[in-house]
C-alpha cells in the first residue's frame, strides 16, 4: 500500500503522541501533570497544523493557547490546589464504564462510515498564498468584518467579567 | 502532507474529542473538566482545518471560489480559539469565585437543582 | 271584537293582576292596611271577572257559529321554528276549551271573592293573590292551548302555583314538605307527559307524509287529521302513548297509585284547596284526556285501563274518607273519588259525561270547600269534625248551602250532581269500548261506580251529620278531653314535622305565619255566620249545584263538545235500568247516613282511638299505602343511595381518580430521578443523546447512500 511513505510515518507518530496526551489530560491524577499533557497535546496540534499548511494558525495556536490559556489555567490549578484532592480523581463506577462504551461506539460508527471514503493518499495541491498571514488578514477584515467585530466584544466581555468575577468584596 | 489521507486527520480528530468528552464526564474537578472541554474544541479546529487543506479534492470549483470556501476554514478556527479564550477567563473566574466560598472544588457538590 | 284580542285579554288580566299584586302589594298593604288589602283583593277579583266576561263573550261568538267552524287558532308569537317542528305561542278556542275557561274563570272569580273574605287577617295577603292570580293563568294557558307544548307550559305553571300555594305558611314546615310532596308527585306525572309528547312526535314523523306540511306537528287542529290515520295503523304504540298521556293525568288529577299528595295539600289555605284542589287543578288531568280522545279511541286496552284505574280510585278514596276526622281530609279523598268517576267516564268512551261531571263537581266540591272554610273560619280554626255539631243553628247559610252541597255530590234526582253521575253510568255500563281482550272492563268499572255513589251518600251524609246536626254541641266541651286515647301507630301524620334541628325551615321574618284565630273557642264564645264577601259566592254556587246539571243536560253538553261523535266508539247500548238503581243507591246512602249519624258522634269514632273499628284505623292510614310509598321509596332511596355513595362514588369514580393522581405522581416519582444535580449525569446524558443522534444519522442516513 501507498500508505507506507516518511509523511504517513511521522503523521502517525505525532497522532499517537497527541492521543497519548489527551489520555494523560483525561487519567492524570494531579491537576498540574493534566495541564501539562495539555500542553503538550498543543504543541502537537500545532505541528499538524503546519503539516496542513496553515502556518499562520499554527503559530497562532502556540502564542494563545500555550502561551496564554495554559497559563491562565496553570495559575488557577496551583491557586486551587488544596489539602484535599483525593477525592477527584475517576472512580471506577458505571459512568466511567458507560461513558467509554458510548465514547468507543461513537468513534466506531463515525469512523465506519464516515471515514472511509476519505482515504485518497493524493493530497491535492493548495490554493495559492492558503495559510499565510496576507490571506487570513485580508479575508478576516472585509469578508469576515461583522464577526470579527462580534468576537471583539466578546472578548471584552469576557475581561469585564472575569474582572468582575475575580474581584474581592468590598467589606 | 501529501501521503496522508484525510480519513487520518479526521480519525486523530475524532479520538481526541472523544477522550475529551470521556473527560468530562469522568472528572470531578472542575478546572479538569475545562482542560477537556479545550480539548475538544481544539479536536474541532483539528476537523475544520484538515477539510479546509483538502477541499479542492472534494469539490471541483474555479480556484478562486476555492480560496475563498478555503481561508473560510482558517477562519473558523481563529474565531473558535477567540471564544475559547473567552470562554476560559470567564469560567476560570466562576471557578475562583466558587471556591472561595467553599474550600474544596467539586463538581458533585453544586447539585442545589436536584429535583 | 275580533278573537286576538279577546283572546289576548282573557289571558292577560290575571297576569296584569299578578303583576300589580307582585309589585306593588306589599308596598299598598304595608302603607294602607285595611282599606290597602281591599284594593288589592278588589283588583284581583276584578281581573278574573274580566277573563269570565271575556270567555263568555268568545263562547258566545263560538256559538254563533256552525257546528263545524267551531275551532279557532290563534297564534299570538312564534316560539320553536326548525325545519321539521315549529311550535309557536297559540292558543285553540274551541267548544271544550271554552267551557274549561268558562268554569275555571267562573268558580276562580267566586273563589278570589271568597279568599278576600277568609284571607282578610293574614300578613300576607298580597302574596296569596299573586299566586292565585299566576294560577288562573296558568290554568288559562293550559285549557286553551292550541299545541301540547304550551299545554305543558301550562300544565306545569299550575303544578308550581300549586306548590307555591300549599306552602303558603311555609314558616310551618309540615306545610312545606305537603308542598314539595305535591309537586315531587305531580312530577312523575309530567315525565309521563314528556315522554308522550316525544313518542307522539316520533310516531307521526316516521310515518311518512303524516307530518304537518307547514310543521306544526304538535298542534291541535294537525292532530286532529294525522291522529285517526297514525294511531289506527300503530295499535300497540298507541296503547303506550296513551298510557303515557294517562300517566300525566294520573299525577296531576291524584288518582291511584299517585293520589296520596292531595290528603296532604290540605295544609294550604282552603281556597286554594277549592280552587287547586276540587275545581280545577285536578280535573286537568280529564281535560289532557279529553284533547287526545283520538287517541284513546284507537287504543281500547289503554281505555280499559283508565276506566278501571278510575274505578278503583273512587272506591278506595271512598273508603277511607269514612275513616277522616279532618272535615279538609274527607273532602280530599272525595275529590279523589268523584275524579275517578271523571275517568270511568272517559275509559268507558263517554268523554263529554266525564266533562260534564267535571262542571257539576266543580260547582258542588267548590262550594263544599267554601262551606268547610266558613265553619273552620267561625270554629277558629279547628278542623277536626268531632269538635262540631249543631252548627246549623249558628251558621245557617253556611248549613244550607253546605246541604244543597251534600244532595248535589250525593246524586239525588235533580241536583246536579244527578245528572253528571247518570251520564257516567249509561256510558260505562252501556259502552261497550273499553274492552281487554273480551272482558269489558267499561261496565264492571260501571257496576263500581254505582255502589261507590252509595257510598259517596254515606260518608257526605256522615260529613254533614257530623257538623251541622246532631244532638249536642261538641264545640263546648273542647277543654281536655277526658276520655282522649290516642293510638301510636294508628295516624302516620304523629310524627311531629315542627321539629326542625338543623334550623333549615326557620321562617325568614318571624311574624311571616300570619293567621292568627281572632276569637279562642270556648264555651262563652258562640261561633257567627261568616261576612258577606264569603257567603255569597256560597250562595251562587249552590244555586248553580242545582240548576247546573240540568241546564247541561239532555244530551246539550255532548252535543256542544263534540259534534262529531267519535267514530269507532260503538254505539252506546240503552240500559234502562241504570238510572233507577242509580237513583237508589244516592238515597238509600243518604238515608242511611243521615240514621246513623242523627244523634252526633257514635262512641266507636269517638275521641277514645282503642274503640274504634280496626278496619276504620286500617282506613285511616289509606290501607298502607302510604307507608308503603312514603316510607317505602324513602327508605329505599336512602339505601340505593347509600351503596351507590360507596360503591360507584367512592369506589368507582374516586378510585379511578385516585388512580389518576397515583399515575401521575408515580411517573413523577420515576422521574424525578433524572435530576440528580449532578453536572456529569447531564454532562452523561447529553453524550447519550449525541451518540444516538450520531448513530441514527449513520445508519438511516447511509441507506440513502452518502
Amino acid at each position: 500500500m501507498n500508505l507506507i511513505n516518511p509523511n504517513f510515518i511521522s503523521f502517525v507518530i505525532l497522532a499517537l503522541i497527541a492521543v497519548g496526551a489527551s489520555l494523560g489530560v483525561v487519567f492524570c491524577k494531579n491537576p498540574v501533570r493534566s495541564a501539562i499533557c495539555l500542553v503538550i497535546s498543543f504543541c502537537v496540534l500545532a505541528v499538524l497544523y503546519f503539516t496542513l499548511s496553515a502556518e499562520m494558525l499554527g503559530i497562532t495556536q502556540i502564542v494563545v493557547y500555550a502561551g496564554a490559556i495554559m497559563v491562565l489555567f496553570l495559575f488557577v490549578v496551583m491557586l486551587l490546589t488544596t489539602a484535599n484532592q483525593e477525592s477527584l480523581n475517576p472512580k471506577l463506577d458505571w459512568r466511567l464504564i458507560l461513558a467509554s462504551l458510548f465514547a468507543v461506539g461513537l468513534i466506531a460508527v463515525i469512523g465506519f462510515r464516515a471515514l472511509l471514503p476519505f482515504n485518497q493518499t493524493i493530497t491535492p495541491r493548495a490554493p495559492d498564498g492558503y495559510g499565510g498571514p496576507q490571506e487570513l488578514g485580508m479575508a478576516l477584515f472585509t469578508r469576515f468584518g461583522y464577526p470579527f467585530e462580534a468576537i471583539s466584544l466578546l472578548l471584552m466581555v469576557g475581561i469585564v467579567g472575569s474582572i468582575l468575577l475575580a474581584k474581592r468584596r468590598v467589606r | 502532507m501529501n501521503g496522508v489521507p484525510l480519513g487520518g486527520y479526521l480519525l486523530l480528530g475524532l479520538l481526541m474529542f472523544a477522550i475529551g468528552v470521556l473527560g468530562v464526564v469522568l472528572r470531578r474537578s472542575p478546572v479538569v473538566i475545562f482542560m477537556c472541554i479545550e480539548l475538544m474544541l481544539n479536536a474541532a479546529n483539528l476537523t475544520f482545518l484538515s477539510f479546509a487543506r483538502y477541499l479542492p479534492s472534494l469539490r471541483s470549483d474555479d480556484p478562486a471560489m476555492l480560496s475563498r470556501q478555503a481561508v473560510s476554514g482558517e477562519m473558523m478556527v481563529i474565531f473558535v480559539m477567540a471564544i475559547a479564550a473567552a470562554e476560559v477567563a470567564v469560567g476560570l473566574g466562576i471557578i475562583m469565585a466558587i471556591f472561595r466560598l467553599r474550600d474544596k472544588v467539586d463538581v458533585d457538590d453544586l447539585n442545589v437543582l436536584r429535583g | 271584537m275580533p278573537n286576538n284580542s279577546l283572546v289576548i285579554l282573557l289571558l292577560l288580566l290575571p297576569i296584569l293582576g299578578f303583576v300589580i299584586e307582585a309589585f306593588l302589594g306589599k308596598q299598598i298593604v304595608k302603607s294602607s292596611g285595611e282599606s290597602g288589602k281591599r284594593l288589592l283583593g278588589a283588583v284581583a277579583v276584578l281581573v278574573v271577572v274580566g277573563s269570565f266576561a271575556a270567555a263568555v263573550k268568545l263562547a258566545i261568538d263560538l256559538a254563533g257559529n256552525d257546528p263545524s267552524m267551531r275551532s279557532q287558532m290563534v297564534t299570538l308569537a312564534p316560539w320553536i321554528n326548525l325545519a321539521g317542528l315549529k311550535v309557536p305561542f297559540e292558543f285553540l278556542i274551541d267548544p271544550l276549551s271554552i267551557t274549561m275557561a268558562l268554569i275555571v274563570t267562573g268558580v276562580g272569580a267566586l273563589i278570589h271573592l271568597y279568599a278576600t273574605g277568609y284571607m282578610v287577617k293574614d300578613k300576607d295577603y298580597s302574596r296569596f293573590f299573586t299566586y292565585m292570580n299566576l294560577f288562573i293563568f296558568s290554568m288559562l294557558v293550559l285549557v286553551t292551548a292550541g299545541n301540547l307544548v304550551v299545554m305543558f307550559i301550562g300544565w306545569e305553571g299550575v303544578g308550581l302555583c300549586s306548590y307555591l300555594l300549599i306552602g303558603f305558611w311555609y314558616s310551618d314546615h309540615a306545610n312545606a314538605k305537603a308542598a314539595n310532596k305535591a309537586f315531587i308527585v305531580t312530577r312523575i306525572g309530567d315525565v309521563g307527559f314528556m315522554l308522550g309528547i316525544f313518542m307522539l312526535f316520533t310516531l307521526i314523523i316516521g310515518q311518512v307524509g303524516s307530518g304537518a306540511s307547514d310543521g306544526r306537528t304538535l298542534s291541535f287542529d294537525n292532530l286532529i287529521d294525522t291522529l285517526p290515520g297514525v294511531m289506527h295503523s300503530h295499535p300497540s304504540v298507541a296503547v303506550i302513548i296513551a298510557l303515557l298521556f294517562f300517566l300525566a293525568a294520573v299525577g296531576k288529577s291524584a288518582q291511584f297509585p299517585l293520589y296520596f299528595w292531595l290528603p296532604d295539600a290540605m295544609a294550604g289555605p282552603t281556597p286554594v284547596s277549592a280552587l287547586i284542589h276540587a275545581a280545577t287543578m285536578v280535573t286537568s288531568g280529564v281535560f289532557l284526556l279529553n284533547r287526545l280522545y283520538l287517541i284513546y279511541e284507537a287504543a281500547p286496552i289503554a281505555a280499559a285501563v283508565v276506566t278501571i284505574i278510575g274505578a278503583f280510585t273512587a272506591i278506595f278514596a271512598a273508603l277511607i274518607a269514612f275513616s277522616q276526622t279532618d272535615i279538609k281530609k274527607v273532602l280530599a279523598y272525595s275529590t279523589v273519588s268523584q275524579v275517578g268517576y271523571m275517568f270511568v267516564a272517559c275509559g268507558a268512551g263517554g268523554f263529554s259525561a266525564g266533562i260534564f261531571h267535571l262542571a257539576t263537581h266543580a260547582f258542588f266540591k267548590a262550594l263544599l270547600f267554601l262551606g268547610a272554610g266558613a265553619v273552620i273560619h267561625s270554629m277558629a280554626h279547628n278542623q277536626d269534625m268531632r269538635n262540631y255539631g249543631k252548627l246549623a243553628k249558628y251558621l245557617p247559610i253556611t248549613a244550607i248551602t253546605m246541604f244543597i252541597a251534600f244532595l248535589a255530590i250525593s246524586g239525588i234526582p235533580f241536583f246536579a250532581g244527578y245528572y253528571s253521575k247518570e251520564a257516567i253510568f249509561s256510558a260505562s255500563v252501556g259502552g261497550s269500548f273499553a274492552k281487554i281482550g273480551s272482558v269489558n272492563f267499561g261496565q264492571i268499572a260501571g257496576y263500581v261506580a254505582i255502589f261507590t255513589a252509595f257510598l259517596t251518600a254515606i260518608y257526605m251524609a256522615r260529613l254533614t251529620w257530623l257538623t251541622f246536626f246532631g244532638r249536642e254541641e261538641r264545640w263546648r266541651l273542647i277543654e281536655p278531653h277526658h276520655d282522649s286515647v290516642q293510638l301510636a301507630g294508628a295516624l302516620p301524620e304523629c310524627v311531629s314535622y315542627s321539629d326542625d334541628p338543623n334550623g333549615w325551615y326557620k321562617a325568614i321574618e318571624p311574624e311571616s305565619n300570619a293567621t292568627e284565630p281572632e276569637h279562642t273557642l270556648d264555651k262563652d264564645h258562640e261561633p257567627h255566620e261568616v261576612g258577606a264577601s264569603m257567603w255569597i259566592p256560597m250562595v251562587i254556587l249552590a244555586v248553580l249545584s242545582v240548576v247546573g246539571g240540568y241546564a247541561l243536560d239532555a244530551g246539550r253538553l255532548e252535543a256542544w263538545l263534540y259534534p262529531v261523535a267519535p267514530s269507532s266508539v260503538p254505539k252506546l247500548a240503552e240500559v234502562p235500568w241504570v238510572t233507577p238503581v242509580g237513583i237508589a243507591a244516592a238515597v238509600l246512602g243518604a238515608l242511611v247516613g243521615g240514621f246513623y249519624y242523627w244523634k252526633g258522634l257514635p262512641a266507636n269514632e269517638g275521641w277514645n282511638m282503642s274503640k274504634w273499628n280496626p278496619l276504620r284505623i286500617f282506613a285511616l292510614n289509606q290501607f298502607g299505602f302510604n307507608s308503603i310509598v312514603s316510607d317505602g321509596s324513602s327508605e329505599a332511596g336512602k339505601e340505593i343511595g347509600a351503596a351507590l355513595n360507596v360503591g360507584v362514588d367512592k369506589g368507582i369514580i374516586e378510585g379511578i381518580l385516585g388512580g389518576l393522581a397515583l399515575c401521575s405522581t408515580g411517573i413523577g416519582d420515576l422521574l424525578k430521578k433524572l435530576q440528580s444535580g449532578y453536572a456529569r449525569s447531564y454532562a452523561l446524558l447529553m453524550l447519550a443523546g449525541a451518540v444516538v443522534l450520531t448513530v441514527w444519522i449513520a445508519v438511516v442516513g447511509y441507506r440513502g447512500g452518502f
